[in-house]
């Protein structure tokens, strides 16, 4: 088997009790509870290979971070098999949990009060690294994240970028062939993004490590994924390649015109009816979208009639972000094919 | 043995960090001392009104509650789990426990240890020299390996009776009153068990044994022979119920649900 990460029909149920309205109601929970069972992750079943960067995506409360903690030992699924670098992650948790990396953007590592170095230490001695490995393999982590000047500081005393880059270094220190990152690039800035971008890459170059990535920044996803796994409701919803996901979905411009005066809807589809155009008002009633097939020659001839028309203030041709593809499809709540 | 060279890696740390808020660790053993003269006084006041409780003499009384702080000053200082359900439940801080490859239990002992408590240990054995000189004690050579034995079980006990309390988080994180309540009921184990009543006492051998923390073991030491048998199943006791809350942890941390963030 060459998946490092292989779920079938994976499922996690919460149980809780919904308390009823009142003094009286209050009473009758003493007794009786209403329970509740509410599926987070509803059977989903999915492979990855050793060396593929997976984006992992989905609303909140779609399940991502419920699955996240299934794959890393955390919680113990309801039903379901799991199987991450061959072993049953919360069977083996002790051994199992060093063979993966972990960082949650929003719960640190590290020892508040203590050096970075300190925490890299200690690290070092629960994860059993020997020395030599340990001086080779962090030198280069430290180097490549270029966190050298931090490492004397209490990490109470870092900005929430150096954190995380320390942060990503902690996870890596066992140097596994595995890591999940949960939003690790919550509110940074842009430089310590690309940083992050850069260093995960490099990476996944140089060792081969498989990494499995949550994030709401589909920035995050469109620089390092060329595969993404979408998620609703607990389900898995698409899982393919993002380039995939963009031809089925982002094959249309979209066409946003300023125009000087009031413009009404039934003007525009009145002087585009020849094409298969989609008119949207913008903020007010002067400002319209059309999104139309990518088609120079549609493109045009639009533009032209409009133009001919009605006297505009701006004009901009644009492509459809994967954002926008994004929410599309949870819109429509399923992935359409071909 | 890597979790031995794991602990003093730890604790060197623990150390490093607290010498440096000196004046914190000052105040620290400074209320603890305050602490255990009150507890102390209060037993001088009792026998302040009689000379003999039951047939438990001040100077016995007063050895009993200096062996009850050896035990209590070693669970003090390595089970501080008393806000385990807050800290580690509710605010979801298990998680990264369970990230590491240790046993988690370890590592939230590890990760709290409070080792200034252990000053309680230097307290206990004055108090134990100070009375025992009294009644005119001696000491056989094994005393010593037999004292530090008695001491590990005591401290067992009481760390199984509150790593019990602290597995009902994994069930339940509402709160609840049962850990200040369950420090309450463990002071009543350095009193000699027969002046309370029949189930009471029962209570503090077989359900919650406290008794086992103080009186038992001190017995022992003070030559009463009526209580020998319970002195000698102290380690038992305690390996017993320290077991058990370990298992049931063990049961607890599968049925974890993590925070929701």
């Amino acid at each position: 088997m060459d998946y490092i990460i292989d779920v079938k029909d994976l499922r996690k149920e919460f149980t809780s009790h919904s308390s009823r309205s009142g003094l009286k109601g209050a009473f009758r929970d003493l007794f009786t509870r209403n329970y509740t069972i509410k599926t987070a992750v509803d059977d989903i079943s999915l492979q990855i290979r050793k060396g593929e960067m997976v984006g992992y995506i989905g609303e909140n409360g779609a399940g991502k971070s419920t699955t996240i903690k299934m794959l890393t030992g955390i919680l113990t699924p309801t039903s379901g098999e799991v199987r991450v670098n061959g072993m049953n992650p919360h069977k083996d948790r002790e051994k199992f949990v060093r063979s993966i990396g972990v960082v949650f953007g929003q719960r640190s590592q590290l020892w508040w009060d203590i050096a970075v170095q300190e925490s890299f230490r200690l690290l070092k001695k629960v994860y059993n690294v020997p020395d030599e490995f340990y001086n080779t393999h962090m030198a280069d982590v430290i180097k490549t994240l270029a966190i050298e000047p931090l490492l004397d500081k209490p990490v109470r005393k870092l900005s929430l970028g150096q954190r995380m880059r320390c942060e990503l270094a902690a996870a890596l220190i066992h140097n596994p062939p595995l890591l999940f990152l949960d939003e690790p690039t919550i509110g940074l800035d842009v430089l310590v993004k690309l940083k992050i971008r850069e260093f995960l890459k490099e990476i996944n170059a140089k060792y081969g490590t498989t990494i499995l990535l949550t994030t709401h920044d589909l920035s995050d996803i469109e620089a390092l994924c060329e595969r993404v796994i979408m998620l609703d409701e607990g389900k898995i919803i698409y899982d393919g390649a993002l380039q995939q996901l963009r031809e089925n979905w982002g094959e249309g411009k979209q066409i946003q015109f300023l125009f000087t005066e009031d413009v009404f809807m039934n003007e525009l589809q009145e002087l585009t009816k020849e094409h298969l155009v989609v008119w949207e008002q913008g903020t007010n009633a002067s400002t319209w979208t059309a999104s139309v097939e990518n088609d120079e020659e549609i493109i045009s001839a639009v533009i032209g009639k409009v133009v001919a028309a009605k006297r505009i203030a701006d004009l901009k041709i644009v492509e459809i972000t994967t954002e926008e593809i994004i929410r599309n499809i949870y819109e429509e709540g399923a992935v359409r094919n071909g | 043995m890597s979790y031995f060279s794991i602990f003093f890696q730890y604790a060197g740390q623990y150390l490093k960090t607290r010498l440096t808020y000196r004046a914190d660790m000052a105040v620290e053993i400074f209320s603890d001392l305050l602490f255990q003269a009150v507890n102390l006084i209060f037993i001088l006041v009792v026998f302040g009104h009689t000379s003999l409780l039951k047939g438990w003499s001040k100077d016995e009384m007063v050895f009993i509650y200096g062996f009850f702080l050896v035990p209590f000053a070693i669970f003090g200082a390595f089970f501080n789990i008393w806000d385990f359900t807050d800290r580690y439940i509710v605010k979801g801080e298990m998680d990264r426990i369970l990230t590491r490859p240790i046993h988690s239990l370890f590592q939230i002992i590890l990760e709290r240890m409070e080792l200034e408590s252990l000053f309680g240990v230097v307290t206990g054995l004055a108090i134990m020299f100070y009375a025992g000189n009294n009644l005119g004690l001696s000491l056989h050579w094994y005393d010593p390996f037999i004292f530090l034995i008695l001491v590990a079980g005591g401290a067992l006990v009481y760390a199984g009776i509150f790593v019990t309390l602290a597995s009902i988080g994994f069930w339940s994180d509402s709160r609840t009153d049962i850990m200040p309540m369950m420090y309450n009921i463990g002071n009543y184990g350095r009193y000699p068990v027969d002046i309370y009543n029949r189930i009471i006492r029962y209570v503090l051998t077989w359900i919650l044994p406290f008794a086992f923390v103080g009186v038992y073991p001190a017995a022992y030491f003070l030559g009463r022979e009526e209580w020998y048998i319970y002195a000698f199943i102290t380690p038992l006791i305690g390996v017993i119920f320290f077991a058990i809350s370990v298992f049931l942890w063990n049961i607890g941390v599968t049925k974890y649900r993590g925070a929701g963030n």
